[in-house]
Formats: structure tokens, sequence, C-alpha cells
């Protein structure tokens, strides 16, 4: 044995406690109302029976066989098919020009205020200086 | 004497812990912080022990498996939602201390709850103060075997440097 071993052993022993008659009796006492629980330690028992694994099985082939008797017995939905021709005449023709001075109708009005205030700026400064 | 108690036999369960009770309050004491917690504890523990006697699988020690009810209990009562003034430990009002007599102030058990925590400390006294074997340790405290090993292990080395430091303290100022 170690001396650390011993000197716990001995340390615990030097530990006094006594558990005294009041505490006795209301332990007795208190396992007197108790009674024990009937296989309070295992879990409740979760299993199915046999016959709902069979039932399940068989609920899950019949739908297997069902959606492959659908998709194979299903007719081909015939849909037309545009030809080039139509396609050509069902896209809408698109006014490019239009558009893009749609867009950049206010930048240009912005760069054209933007230069104005330039030429002023240019202005009021070479008449400042007085050239 | 077990089988007498799981059928409902409260006097037969008396009998069977007898024994156990000095040992568990002592070590319930270590893990509260005032002597009637653990003795609260104690009850508590050996209540919840008869109530699912039936659930005692006869493979583990008796002992194993009263301590795991136990520091369950103590973890109970060690982890309050709030922790009162009074439950503050202080080196006047601890139950360890106050069970330990002023000649033996150096217990090296005392110093173990401030150096180890819940669970090494748990480990260690059922090492080294039940004589539990690894096995039964890790079953009492629901860990894996290697866990305990290692952890008896620091704990030995926490308290091996603890006590060699109060060794030279004690021969600087003999």
């Amino acid at each position: 044995m170690d001396k650390l071993a011993d000197r716990l052993r001995q340390d615990a022993d030097k530990i006094e406690v006594t558990v005294s008659d009041e505490l006795d009796h209301r332990i007795a006492a208190s396992l007197r109302s108790v009674t024990p629980q009937v296989d309070s330690g295992v879990a409740p028992d979760s299993r199915r029976p046999a016959l709902f694994w069979w039932a399940s099985s068989l609920t899950g082939v019949a739908a297997a066989v069902a959606v492959i008797v659908i998709v194979n017995t299903q007719q081909p939905v015939e849909t037309s098919t545009p030809t080039p021709a139509n396609i050509v005449a069902a896209v809408p023709v698109i006014d490019w020009k239009t558009e893009t001075a749609m867009l950049t109708g206010q930048l240009q009005q912005e760069l054209d205020d933007l230069e104005s205030d330039i030429k002023k700026a240019e202005k009021k400064v070479r008449e400042e200086i007085g050239l | 004497m077990v089988r007498a108690a799981q059928a409902g036999s409260a006097d037969a369960f008396a009998e069977l812990v007898h024994s156990y009770r000095t040992r568990l309050l002592r070590f319930l004491l270590t893990r509260c912080s005032n002597y009637a917690d653990a003795e609260d504890a104690l009850q508590d523990t050996l209540i919840n022990a008869y109530r699912y006697i039936r659930s005692y699988d006869p493979r583990w020690r008796f002992s194993t498996w009263l301590y795991r009810i136990a520091i369950r209990n103590a973890a109970k009562l060690h982890t309050p939602d709030v922790v009162e003034i009074g439950d503050l430990r202080d080196e006047e009002s601890d139950p360890l201390l106050q069970c330990i007599s002023d000649s033996e102030s150096e217990n090296l058990w005392a110093n173990a709850r401030h150096l180890l925590n819940d669970e090494v400390f748990s480990a260690m006294w059922l090492r080294y103060a039940e004589d539990m074997s690894v096995n039964d340790i890790s079953k009492a405290l629901d860990r894996s075997v290697s866990w305990t090993k290692v952890n008896l292990l620091r704990g030995r080395r926490a308290l091996d440097a603890e006590m060699n430091s109060a060794g030279k303290e004690s021969q600087a100022y003999g």
C-alpha cells in the first residue's frame, strides 16, 4: 500500500460522523411509507406486435406496385411542339433604341447639368482672377 | 436479504443498508454544504434505493449501486438553482471541517475538495476510502473505465503534490 493511499484511508476514518437516533427513526418511518416500484428501472415496453410489421411491409409493397403500374400504363400525352417559324413569330419585337433612350435619358440630363455647372464655375473663377 | 427487500420488506432493506449508513453519510458530508443537507441526502438516497430496489441488478455490487444513487442525490443538492448566502462554505460552517477534530486539521480530504472537481473527488473517495475497484467506480459514476483510470491518476498527482508541499512546509517551520 502506498503512502498516499494509506493517508487517504486514515483521513477518511478521521471524519467523525454518527447517524443520530432521530435520523434513524426518520429513515425507518420514510421507508415504511414507500413501496418498491414494479420494474421501475425498465423503460416501458415499446415493442410492436409482429402483425404491425407484416401490415406495414404489405402496404409498402402494394404502394410500389401501384406506382409501377401507373407509370407503365399511362399513355404519353401528345403535345404540340411549335415549329421554328412559329417560334420566330411568337417572339415579340423589342424596340431596343427606345429602351436604351429610356434607360440613359436621366443620366444624360445629369451629365448636361454637371457640364453646365463646371462651365459656370470656370467662368466665375476667370472673372475673379481677372482674366 | 436483497430478495426480501425486493419483495417489499422494508425491515429487510433497513437491515441490508444498516452497515452503509455511516459510510454514506461520511461521503455525503464531503459533498454537502451543511450537516443537515447531508442527512437529508442520506435519507433520500435510502428511500430512492428502496423505491427502485426491484431494478437492482445482482451482477452489480450492492454498495456500487447504492453509491451511484448517493452521487446523483449529492449532485442535485450541490447544484442548486439559487445559491443562498447560508449555503456558501466557509472555514467555520464547513461541516467536513467540523467533523475533523482540531488535532487532525491537515486532513487531505478537506484539501481534495478544493483541488478536485466533484466527479474526480468522488472517484478518489470510492477508490481510497471505500476500496472500490476501478470497474465499480466507473459504474457508480456512469463513466468509462478509461476515464476513471485517467482521472484517478490526475487526482493522485494533485493530492501527492499537495501532501508533499504540506510536508515540506511543516519541515521548514518545524
